[in-house]
């Protein structure tokens, strides 16, 4: 007997849904404005400032619950491109099999070989640095190949099940047994490669932003603000700390929920 | 003897490959570097002048060709804004970079290994799930994060080192080293926290093999069984995950530089991403997908010197 729930997808449930309540919120309201300079520079946490305030004199509490934000959307968007190219990709591969399964295979395994971040630096430095859609574009398309290795072995495996010929004789089109009994079954795989993915995203966009080739102002996302945070460290350490932790335990928080899920597919605790 | 042979044709040619889908990128995309160098109120004489002196009046093919035999003798061009060799501008850098990615894996061999053997003691323990969490935690510290923590409590506080300021292995190697250690500890924590994550559960599955059924069974300890038999098994996937890791390293390395402000490869890339300085980024992108590729190649020789299962196999890995 499966155990549905178990300890990490508890506590992974809990975390996520914090941040992304907090995220939500601060897209529509901060305490103060994010982008205000008028609350005195270098002021160390108090209560009115929860987190201090920076070199321009921004309250940095609000400035991490809108920069929450920005980092989550631009990850959401990137896995989802990753996720819905690669499972295409995945089922026309997987499923079919033949000429395009090969061709389009080792053409993955070309992607794979390079380290995502490379590719992604890469095809920024091709598309134009420092514009959000195109950061999340380059992201995106290093996302396929993962999803599209996964999503096939999990089509190939499928393909010949008695399910799938009895719907097949009982006069089922391709598009029908792929939509409707295949896709899912391959959601099992799909959502915690899902969840891996999505952290993947979080730390590339943080470190494109942080090497200045990523979001730029007026946007500013977490990994943005550490770069900004990281000049400013004598002065005021609390604007690297809590912008670091806040992408920590979001990241931590997904992993823990992929862990979860993995856990309750294998039915141990 | 003959499979490596094979091995290296086959990196060869994804070299070539390699190399020309980042010359052919560059060539679609572009746009005019000369025009970039020269500004706008450049007179069309003048722009004739410089695309001749850099060769981009030749057809695309002939220069690329020019390009990959001057590659294998060498030459790896000239750079657009420091109008210097390109080989003389990164080999300095290429060598930090390269020391320091091998720290990192040294460090990461040391601490894993010993680290997921141990793990497998507590699988099922009260402890387990703690240390499962304590591993996501690991995993979920950016490396660049762990560089600004490091620079402010080594860097500002104790001044164990300035974080900026990379000495130079001929100034002062011990310094270098230290400097070099820190980014190594940056880039490792994630990695150590994966690879003892993976050969835990690999170690878990092969436990339950029916040898080690088998074994314990005739009166040997697990311990035993574990060194003696499980190890060998389940290196086969560390190693290849570990040649994996000594791939990404090399990227994974950029971030950290610019934190730690190390004058590596990584650093240099961005920088002349930024000045659309073509010939050194094709040279510098050429350079770490031989390091990748490389690092496979190592690791699929290594695993076949482990497991006799692969030799036994069929040539087409």
């Amino acid at each position: 007997m499966k155990k549905r729930m178990n300890g990490y997808l508890l506590a992974g449930l809990i975390i996520t849904c914090t941040i992304l309540v907090v995220a939500l919120i601060g897209t529509f309201w901060t305490p103060y404005s994010p982008t205000a300079m008028q609350y005195g520079k270098f002021q160390a946490p108090t209560l009115a400032h929860l987190f201090g305030t920076d070199h321009f004199g921004r309250d940095i509490f609000s400035r991490v619950l809108k920069g929450t934000g920005t980092t989550l959307f631009i990850a959401l968007l990137t896995v989802g491109i990753g996720a819905v190219v690669g499972t295409f990709i995945g089922a026309v591969t997987g499923y079919f099999g033949g000429v395009v399964d090969d061709v389009l295979m080792r053409f993955n395994d070309a992607l794979t070989a390079f380290p995502s971040i490379l590719l992604a630096l890469l095809i920024i430095s091709l598309l134009g640095p420092g514009k959000k859609y195109n950061v999340i574009l380059a992201l995106g398309i290093v996302f396929i190949p993962s999803f599209a290795r996964v999503t096939r072995t999990a089509f190939a495996s499928l393909r010949d099940t008695n399910y799938v010929t009895s719907a097949r004789l009982m006069g089922a089109g391709n598009a029908r047994i792929l939509l409707v009994h295949l896709l899912p079954n391959v959601l099992r795989v799909l959502l915690p490669a899902f969840t891996i993915g999505f952290n993947n995203a979080v730390l590339a966009e943080a470190s494109m932003s942080f090497l200045g080739i990523g979001v730029t102002p007026p946007d500013a996302s977490l990994g943005y603000m550490l770069s900004e945070a990281q000049g400013m460290l004598k002065a005021g350490p609390w604007y690297a700390i809590f912008t670091g932790l806040t992408i920590v335990l979001l990241v931590f928080g997904v992993g823990l929920l992929g862990e979860g899920m993995q856990a309750a597919e294998k039915g141990v605790e | 003897m003959k499979y490596i042979f094979k091995r290296i044709g086959l990196l060869l040619i994804t070299m070539i490959l390699v190399s020309f889908l980042t010359f052919l990128a560059f060539e679609i995309v572009s746009g005019d570097p000369v025009r970039n160098m020269l500004g706008t109120d450049a007179s069309p004489a003048q722009i004739e002048a410089l695309r001749q002196e850099l060769g981009l009046d030749k057809p695309f093919l002939s220069r690329y060709v020019s390009w990959l035999l001057g590659f294998f003798s060498g030459d790896l061009g000239r750079s657009f804004s420091y109008k210097q060799p390109v080989w003389e501008l990164i080999s300095s850098k290429l060598v930090i970079t390269l020391a320091l990615s091998l720290i990192s894996f040294a460090l990461i061999i040391l601490v894993s290994i010993p680290l997921g053997v141990f793990s497998y003691q507590w699988v099922g323990g009260p402890l387990d799930g703690v240390r499962t969490a304590f591993n996501q935690l690991c995993m979920a510290v950016p490396p660049f994060f762990t560089g600004i923590l490091l620079s402010w409590t080594f860097g500002v506080i104790l001044k164990v080192f300035t974080p900026g300021d990379f000495p130079g292995f001929a100034k002062d190697p011990g310094g270098s080293f230290v400097h070099l250690f820190f980014a190594a500890i940056c880039l490792s924590i994630p990695r150590i926290a994966m690879t003892v994550r993976m050969m835990r559960s690999t170690i878990v599955d092969e436990m339950n093999k029916a040898y080690v059924r088998t074994a314990i069974s005739r009166g040997n300890n697990r311990w035993s069984v574990l060194t003696r038999h499980v190890l060998k098994n389940s290196l086969v996937l560390v190693v290849t995950f570990l040649g994996q890791t000594l791939a990404e390293l090399v990227a994974a390395s950029i971030v950290v530089e610019q934190v730690l402000g190390i004058p590596g490869l990584g650093r240099f890339l961005v920088a002349s991403i930024s000045h659309r300085d073509y010939p050194v980024v094709q040279a510098i992108v050429v350079i770490l997908a031989f390091w990748v590729v490389l690092a496979g190649t190592i690791s699929d020789i290594v695993n076949r010197r482990i497991d006799p299962r692969l030799r036994l196999g069929g040539e087409d890995e």
